[in-house]
């Protein structure tokens, strides 16, 4: 019972919430520009309209093409449902923990690469061989980084990272911290196609990396890569902000009300990551290619280095 | 009673391999018969073996022991001693090769009239054979006799398409290398010998000092990791397996270099015992270079058999990681993790054994074809070998450690026990292990990629050539052969404990104590999760989660979007309207990033060769690229530049073809030889 009522909170709050983000980010960087820019709410209506449109779809194409849509959803959904929104409404157990994670990401970054090569365009071709670049360079920080929170909570389980980080009050004073947050923060940047990695705005195919990948889908199956790729985005910011800024031990009340209160100050710390996305974006330029892997290496150095001050403070200090 | 049956089932299973070997002999000159017939009878034999294994494995840790020889001469008896660990290694063996003769109906019809089809399966049953020998043989000399035939049956086979350019300076390497790694095997085996007075296999090890036993362990170390293709012994590897016949490759990269695994499990694990930490450091960090360059350098590779050898390469990293931990934990009596650390091994090795089997078999297919191994002259295969595109999905897939497939579940376990180890381990150690948490994370990434290319290249897009064009489906048995062992690798995946289960009974028979108590702690259905005190996982409710997902998006995108409607139209060209497949992405500019980024690995070079003017008139521009290893570059060619040097000189000095010097030189030693025995 428990576990249903999981599901259903999680999946509402993953699927209402994650279009807002890319709403407010794109906002935040319209105003920065003196611009009025599109209502927060725009990707609610676009995903709608897109619903709605017939799909054009590449002559060469396989199966693979048409698959691959409803492939990046459901793994974006299934890793949602690993990343808890809220201790409070967690069941005991979750069928999956950080390598189970990752995993499910990287089968849909692997459907998503194959599709981009399927339609015998250059674009996709490129953007395929560039977030092969990109995700090799950051999966060894994203492991660093969620083994050394993993083994402060003596867990690999994300729920129970969570539950510990909580008892430790305010972990973000502590030095570990601080890298692994800054190190996941890079990842998040590189993970979602933002600034100064890729840039979600663009459409000059020479200079995209996600936007390549689906420059051919259009219709319901743009809708779905459109929205899969806002709930990974969501996803990692939810385990940022739930793992290394805890809520819930603040939280004295109990029931409804207090998942309510959770869930708001959850949502109010996921605007607040927004806002420094957006200000990260506005502030700075897409990097060219080959400078990526300075700041791959820069997270990798960063999460590395949490794990040996977690040494140095001897683990049960941190 | 049990254990009597397995006894009798595996040696009917050796018989039946032996009656498939006389009769491609005797059938030598009627192709067609012999094929069909032989690989008939090995497919009943696989079977055999494999009920055989999974029932010694289940009756409990007792031992089969078979005298095949005996003979007055000392030391020189034929005796079979089965325990969990070979039975292990004899369940992986025989489900491949089940699969492998399947396939090989179909696939060695490409060989009638043209070859000769009666010698070449007789070689492939005896190199089973062999291996069959070297898992189960009692006593060293035995042992080393089986491995020995094991590398030299395997090296016909890889020359057995000799007239292609290339394979005979594959085939010499492959035997340099072998023997290189045969010898120091001969070294450590005689030194336990001049200590021990035996050569029983499972004989005690006590009266060996431990100075010896370090220098015993190096030899091991050199010896198997050359037969395994750990990085730096690995040149071998890459140059044999894609020589090789497809079907041989498969049972070279699924099972043999895992010969070498089950060397060190044997002797160095069982036989010497753990003394130093450095021992299990060492190979993890063999391990973790061999992950990390091995996937590198398969990246860079558009020969589909060279980039899966290099992937073997980086599987045997992983395996090696897992090995590295548990000799670490042994070392430091750590027991419960020392056991979780060699079931990751020995999971990873029975993973690793099935689908690399179904990809190096996938490529015959691809190969049996299109008649190329060549990635750029491929693509669209999908539309005209759709399922053979489906098994390779299947298998990169699991190669690429994603879920629901079984490559997964053993690098979970795997990334566990390194987790446990830097919970358990000094600060040396703990830095180890989360560079090697790092190493597995890239090299899992970068597998991705590999096959990604491998894939997408191959499978999709256009056609790059007449090659792919012209492709048609393989024949049914090569599809069941694939089949078979893409249906492991995804049952393997959601219900990772009916292999787990075996696997803890061989390393219960081996240690005393069994960890599957941990590993699915206080689950209401057995099978479908795995849960350590660290974490738990479960690929089977994930897999339901996704399909619950997908048909919930159908449902929701229907209601609101209504009925699907498709247009067909070009691919986007700019408004050029003339795209063809020189358009696509190539191969090598699929990997061309990672190969600028790690350039220091790869040394890439180019040179663009133009004729006539090249501002007005250009005759022709010929474009090369090439990188080179630095392995081989640093370590081999030195070496070899030193041996040429040597031989050289001896050539002058010592050898110098004189019959008379050489009758002085017997005279010497003949003479030096009685002085000795005068004296001692």
């Amino acid at each position: 019972m428990k576990i249903l009522l999981y599901i259903v909170i999680q999946l509402f709050v993953i699927m209402m919430v994650a279009p807002l983000l890319n709403g407010i980010i794109k906002k935040i960087k319209a105003l920065s520009q003196k611009r009025k820019g599109a209502p927060i709410f725009q990707m609610y209506f676009d995903l709608y309209k897109l619903c709605k449109k017939s799909s054009v779809v590449s002559d060469v194409s396989s199966w693979v093409f048409k698959v691959t849509p409803y492939i990046v959803f459901a793994t974006a959904i299934a890793a949602a449902l690993l990343v808890p929104v809220s201790t409070m409404i967690a069941p005991e157990q979750l069928p999956g923990d950080i390598i189970m994670f990752v995993s499910i990401l990287a089968l849909g970054r692997f459907f998503m690469m194959i599709a981009a090569l399927d339609t015998a365009s250059t674009f996709g071709g490129m953007g395929s061989s560039r977030e092969a670049l990109i995700s090799s360079l950051t999966e060894p920080s994203i492991l660093v980084s969620l083994f050394t929170v993993g083994l402060i909570s003596k867990s690999t389980s994300l729920l129970q990272i969570m539950n510990v980080m909580k008892d430790k009050g305010v972990p973000l004073v502590h030095p570990v911290y601080i890298m692994i947050f800054f190190a996941l923060l890079t990842i998040i940047i590189a993970e979602t196609s933002r600034i100064p990695v890729d840039d979600p705005s663009t459409h000059l195919e020479l200079t995209m990396v996600h936007e390549a990948m689906i420059l051919e889908y259009s219709g319901r199956h743009l809708a779905l890569m459109e929205y899969g790729a806002a709930i990974k985005q969501l996803t990692f910011i939810t385990l940022l902000v739930n793992i290394l800024i805890p809520h819930d031990q603040l939280i004295a009340l109990t029931g409804i009300s207090a998942v309510m209160l959770s869930l708001t100050i959850y949502l109010i710390k996921v605007i607040g990551v927004c806002i420094i996305i957006a200000i990260a974006e506005v502030s700075t330029v897409k990097l060219k290619l080959f400078s990526i892997p300075n700041l791959a290496a820069l997270s990798f150095i960063l999460s590395v280095l949490g794990f040996l001050q977690y040494f140095v403070l001897g683990g049960r200090y941190v | 009673m049990e254990v009597g049956l397995a006894t009798n089932l595996f040696k009917a299973a050796i018989l039946f391999y032996l009656l498939g070997a006389a009769v491609a002999l005797i059938l030598i000159n009627r192709h067609k018969l012999c094929n069909i017939i032989s690989n008939a009878i090995y497919s009943v034999a696989s079977a055999l073996l494999i009920v055989s294994s999974i029932i010694k494995i289940i009756s409990g840790s007792g031992q089969i022991n078979i005298s095949l020889f005996e003979s007055p001469i000392p030391f020189i008896t034929m005796n079979i001693r089965i325990d969990n660990l070979s039975a292990i290694f004899l369940l992986a063996l025989s489900l491949l090769v089940l699969c492998v003769s399947l396939y090989s109906m179909g696939y060695i019809s490409h060989y009638y009239g043209k070859r000769n089809v009666g010698i070449f399966n007789f070689l492939y049953s005896t190199f089973i054979l062999s291996m069959i020998f070297v898992f189960t043989s009692a006593n060293v000399v035995f042992f080393y006799i089986a491995w020995e035939l094991m590398s030299m049956l395997s090296y016909f086979l890889v020359i057995f398409e000799s007239e292609h350019e290339g394979n005979q300076r594959a085939g010499i390497i492959y035997i340099i290398m072998t023997y290189v790694g045969t010898a120091f095997l001969l070294i450590g085996f005689m030194l336990i010998y001049s200590y021990t007075n035996s050569f029983d296999i499972f004989g005690s090890s006590a009266a060996i000092p431990e100075f010896a036993k370090n220098i015993i362990f190096i030899m091991f170390l050199i010896g198997f990791a050359t037969k395994a293709g750990a990085i730096p012994f690995h040149v071998w590897l890459p140059q044999a397996h894609p020589a090789a016949p497809s079907n041989v490759s498969a049972l070279m990269s699924g099972i043999m270099i895992k010969t070498a695994i089950y060397g060190f499990v044997r002797f160095v694990l069982c036989y010497l015992g753990i003394q130093n930490t450095w021992w299990g450091v060492l190979i993890l960090c063999i391990g973790i270079v061999s992950a990390v360059l091995g996937v590198a350098y398969a990246l860079m590779e558009h020969n589909i058999k060279r980039l899966l050898a290099y992937s073997s390469v980086e599987n045997i990293g992983i395996i090696l990681i897992g090995l590295g931990v548990c000799f670490i934990a042994f070392a430091q009596e750590n027991l419960l993790l020392g056991e979780m650390a060699l079931v990751a091994a020995l999971f990873h090795t029975f993973n690793h054994t099935l689908f690399k089997g179904g990809l190096f078999l996938g490529a015959g297919a691809i190969q049996y074809s299109t008649h190329t191994k060549d990635m750029e002259k491929l693509g669209g295969l999908i539309k005209t070998m759709p399922i053979t595109a489906l098994f390779i999905l299947c298998f990169s897939l699991a190669v690429s450690a994603i879920v629901p497939f079984n490559g997964f579940v053993s690098e979970w376990l795997t990334y566990q026990s390194l987790f446990a180890n830097i919970v358990s381990g000094q600060a040396g150690l703990n830095i180890l292990s989360i560079l090697a948490v790092a190493a597995l994370g890239f090299a899992g990434a970068m597998a991705a990629a590999c096959f990604v290319k491998l894939f997408g290249i191959s499978f999709l897009g256009l056609p790059r050539s007449d090659h792919s064009l012209n492709a048609k489906e393989v024949p049914i048995t090569m599809k069941i052969g694939m089949g078979m062992l893409a249906t492991l690798c995804f049952a393997i995946g959601l219900f990772p404990l009916l292999i787990l289960k075996l696997i803890d009974k061989v390393v219960f028979s081996l240690m005393g104590s069994s960890i599957l108590e941990q590993l699915h702690g206080g689950c209401g259905i057995a099978y479908y999760s795995l849960n350590l005190s660290s974490g738990s996982i479960s690929p089977a409710v994930m897999l339901i989660a996704i399909a619950g997902v997908i048909l919930l998006a159908l449902l929701g995108i229907r209601i609101i979007g209504g009925k699907y409607i498709e247009r067909k139209y070009g691919t986007w060209d700019c408004g050029f309207e003339a795209l063809n497949s020189r358009m696509q992405y190539t191969a090598t500019g699929f990997s061309k990033p990672i190969k600028i980024v790690f350039k220091i690995l790869f040394r890439p070079s180019r040179e663009t060769v133009v004729t006539g003017d090249l501002a007005y008139h250009p005759e022709s521009i010929e474009y090369i690229t090439a990188d080179e290893s630095i392995i081989e570059k640093y370590i081999y060619n030195p070496v070899c530049e030193r041996i040429k040097y040597f031989s050289r000189r001896m050539t002058f000095g010592v050898q110098t073809g004189s019959i008379h010097s050489y009758l002085t030189y017997i005279f010497v030693t003949v003479l030096l030889l009685m002085l000795y025995n005068m004296i001692a």
